[in-house]
């Protein structure tokens, strides 16, 4: 009986360790298929109340992102079909289509990722913050351009061009990394 | 194929524009089609979107760390009643954190947050019995978007802020998308939409019905078909099958059921029709509302003589002010019901207004006229308060029309507040007598925002959400203004800190009312068709 509880202690700790380690990872993923941060926060949640139920289905030792991802395609295809135009507005074989070539790059958005954060300190200092003011939780463009004293089609306009230099550098970075 | 130099910046301008939320249609159909079609377009967008994934990432873990930053601790009463059941309490903080860092978007008080505004009411009900859970008894049951009111018996009557009505009949499931959409999962619903309301639509997986001015009912079998029947005037049906798409218009006494292997005559129709025309003889809860009026209907003078729709209420008696000799005379022109009153660009007005300033929910409604050739200039408020509360925070209230075409289209209906604001759809611009009312409804939340919701002409358009009070600069102006400006209305003009500023309103006012609860739609509606007090006529309406 001890024994069983600490080894349900053990696992809830090993849950919390690989959500907390690839909670990004899946969000990525999901924002990918449905390109609305907050519509994919949500289905960010309750996917992770499925993997809370679903875990001791997980296989230790085995893709533990892959397995994540699979639940949250098909509460992304759950959600589509009970709410039929909200949420997911790509059709389903889109989706599809979208996923699976998501799956073959996990890693390069992780390399991704990690360049991203050399390049924001790249950026001007006026250019980081607009941007980032602009991702902050429940901010926007809008707050972004109050913040930053730019007219709002200014702060569209400058947001467009800092995410292409970020994407480029992010890219310019992984290729001169492979070339060492 | 890689893509080629001027593909990449298209296909970046749709990433952007996506991400930004201003993708139009055509936008969207490019953008579909190329991802459809295209591996190297696939993983060009996978790379963007995962851009922007990861700012997120890195912009909320730079708010999390900051040093004014929301306590976390606020934030788990939130969302994660699910979570409690599954985990100990030591992963539940851990587990509970790890979507704070997501959700933050989500804490009351945070700017423009997207899901969970109100978008109905909960209006009548009849051997009503809820299955779990049971919407939530708030005052006025407001019921919040992305809801799914599970009903295991009797009748329930949901009003939208759009001002359609559904009476759900048992058992039933009804999911509330926004104030004009609603998915049906099950039993049955019957819709009366009015004219106000049309474009109000009901979706069910195999058929989206669009109102068009109508009642109608859905019977949902709860595995994907639905019947669709119209009581009166007609609708749009679109149907999801294995077919592919079609649209069919319903007239009145016509029905269909929709099914995924397509569409065909609805059994027992007869039978049905004459089920769902039975009136439902329902409980409906009611509020007594109180009302200031001010009809402007004076010859002369310089007060504007305020009444209960009746009764005179000299305690909110407004005064004109910068009204010369000369004017007198031509700002008493002929109203929308009897006189009204005209903003030169120089005359303003103010009342005192006991506990205006505070939390509470309350209704701004009257009739304004707008010049055609009216400059930005004179676009400020028509009504104006001082807030003084914590959800408003310290920020003047200003209802006018909108001079910024940064923000939206110029001349519409622009409510700013709390340092955010709505904005409306129809122009006011255009010399014609507009019925305006503004909605304002604090949420049960100690923490949480006040919504807006505005109405023009009767249709509901526009609503927005405050960015969080308490910067330095609005504190010192709670202290300053709860003694000099507050608990007063003002007309006609811009407030600032100390008063009214010099920027003010050219246009007409006319039958200026403020309710003391959040009026609705339906109320409205009766306020500006007979300009009479809404309340007693919704009484006796329901009695």
């Amino acid at each position: 009986m001890e024994q069983d509880s600490h080894n349900e202690t053990e696992r809830r700790k090993q849950l919390v360790a690989l959500m907390t380690q690839h909670q990004r990872r899946i969000f990525s993923y999901i924002y990918t298929l449905v390109p609305d941060r907050y519509d994919a926060e949500d289905l960010l949640q309750e996917t992770s109340v499925i993997i809370c139920e679903k875990f001791d289905d997980f296989r230790p030792g085995t893709d533990f992102v892959a397995w994540a991802c699979q639940i949250a395609y098909w509460r992304i295809r759950y959600s589509r079909q009970k709410f039929a135009r909200s949420k997911v507005i790509y059709q389903q074989e889109l989706v599809d289509a979208l996923a699976q070539t998501a799956a073959t790059m996990h890693e390069e958005l992780d390399h991704r990722h990690e360049a991203l954060a050399h390049c924001l300190q790249k950026l001007p200092l006026r250019d980081r913050e607009l941007v980032l003011t602009r991702y902050e939780p429940g901010s926007g463009v809008p707050e972004a351009a109050r913040r930053s004293g730019r007219s709002l089609e200014a702060a569209y306009k400058a947001l467009a061009r800092i995410r292409k230099l970020l994407f480029d550098c992010v890219s310019h970075q992984l290729a001169s990394e492979s070339l060492t | 194929m890689n893509l080629a130099d001027n593909e990449i910046l298209e296909l970046n301008e749709l990433c952007n524009a996506l991400v930004d939320g201003t993708l139009t249609d055509a936008q969207k159909t490019r953008l579909t089609q190329w991802l459809a079609a295209s591996e190297p377009a696939r993983q060009y967008y996978i790379r963007a979107m995962g851009l922007s994934s990861s700012l997120c990432s890195y912009a909320s873990e730079m708010q999390v760390e900051a040093p004014d930053a929301v306590p976390a601790t606020r934030i788990l009463r939130l969302s994660f009643g699910s979570w409690l059941g599954l985990l100990s309490a030591a992963a539940c903080v851990v587990l509970a954190l790890y979507i704070v860092s997501r959700h933050p978007g989500r804490e009351p008080g945070a700017p423009n947050p997207q899901p969970g505004e109100y978008v109905a009411r909960l209006t009548g009900s009849k051997d009503c019995r809820w299955a779990h859970p049971a919407p939530s008894a708030r005052p006025d049951n407001y019921i919040r978007k992305g809801e799914t009111l599970e009903l295991a018996a009797g009748f329930a009557e949901v009003t939208f802020d759009c001002g359609a009505q559904v009476v759900l009949e048992g058992p039933a499931s009804l999911s509330l998308n926004s104030a004009w959409d609603a998915t049906l999962l099950r039993g049955t619903l019957k819709a009366s939409v009015p004219t106000e309301a049309m474009g109000f639509r009901v979706s069910n997986p195999s058929v989206q019905v669009v109102d068009l001015g109508t009642v109608f009912t859905m019977i949902a079998d709860g595995t994907g078909a639905a019947d669709v029947l119209v009581l009166k005037g007609m609708v749009e049906t679109s149907s999801h099958d294995s077919t592919g798409q079609r649209t069919v218009v319903l007239h009145e006494n016509q029905s269909r059921h929709f099914a995924m292997s397509g569409m065909s005559k609805v059994n027992d129709s007869r039978e049905k029709f004459a089920h769902v025309a039975q009136p439902v003889p329902l409980d409906h809860f009611s509020t007594v509302t109180k009302y200031v009026h001010w009809s402007f209907d004076e010859a002369g003078g310089d007060v504007l003589k305020a009444d209960a729709f009746g009764a005179p209420q000299s305690a909110f008696d407004a005064r004109l002010y910068e009204l010369s000799d000369t004017v007198l005379e031509t700002v008493r022109p002929e109203g929308r019901w009897g006189r009204g009153l005209r903003f030169n660009g120089h005359l303003y007005a103010k009342a005192p207004f006991s506990g205006l300033s505070a939390n509470s929910p309350h209704t701004v409604a009257f009739w304004v006229k707008v010049p055609e050739d009216v400059h930005l200039s004179s676009a400020y408020a028509m009504v104006a308060w001082s807030a003084n509360s914590q959800k408003l925070g310290s920020h003047p209230v200003h209802i006018g029309w909108n001079r910024n075409p940064t923000e939206g289209t110029i001349g519409v209906l622009r409510t700013d507040y709390g340092g955010g604001f709505a904005m409306g759809a129809t122009p006011l611009r255009d010399g014609r007598w507009h019925h305006v009312a503004v909605v304002f409804v604090p949420d049960e939340n100690e923490d949480a925002t006040v919504e807006v919701k505005q109405y023009v002409d009767g249709r509901f358009e526009g609503e927005g959400k405050p960015s969080p009070p308490g910067t330095e600069v609005s504190e010192k102006f709670r202290e300053q203004n709860a003694s000099t400006i507050g608990d007063t209305i003002w007309l006609g003009c811009r407030i600032g800190n100390n008063g009214p500023r010099r920027d003010r309103f050219r246009g007409e006012m006319d039958e200026l009312c403020i309710a003391d609860h959040a009026l609705a739609p339906q109320q409205i509606v009766a306020l500006m068709k007979d300009n009479s007090p809404p309340a007693a006529e919704f009484a006796t309406a329901r009695k």
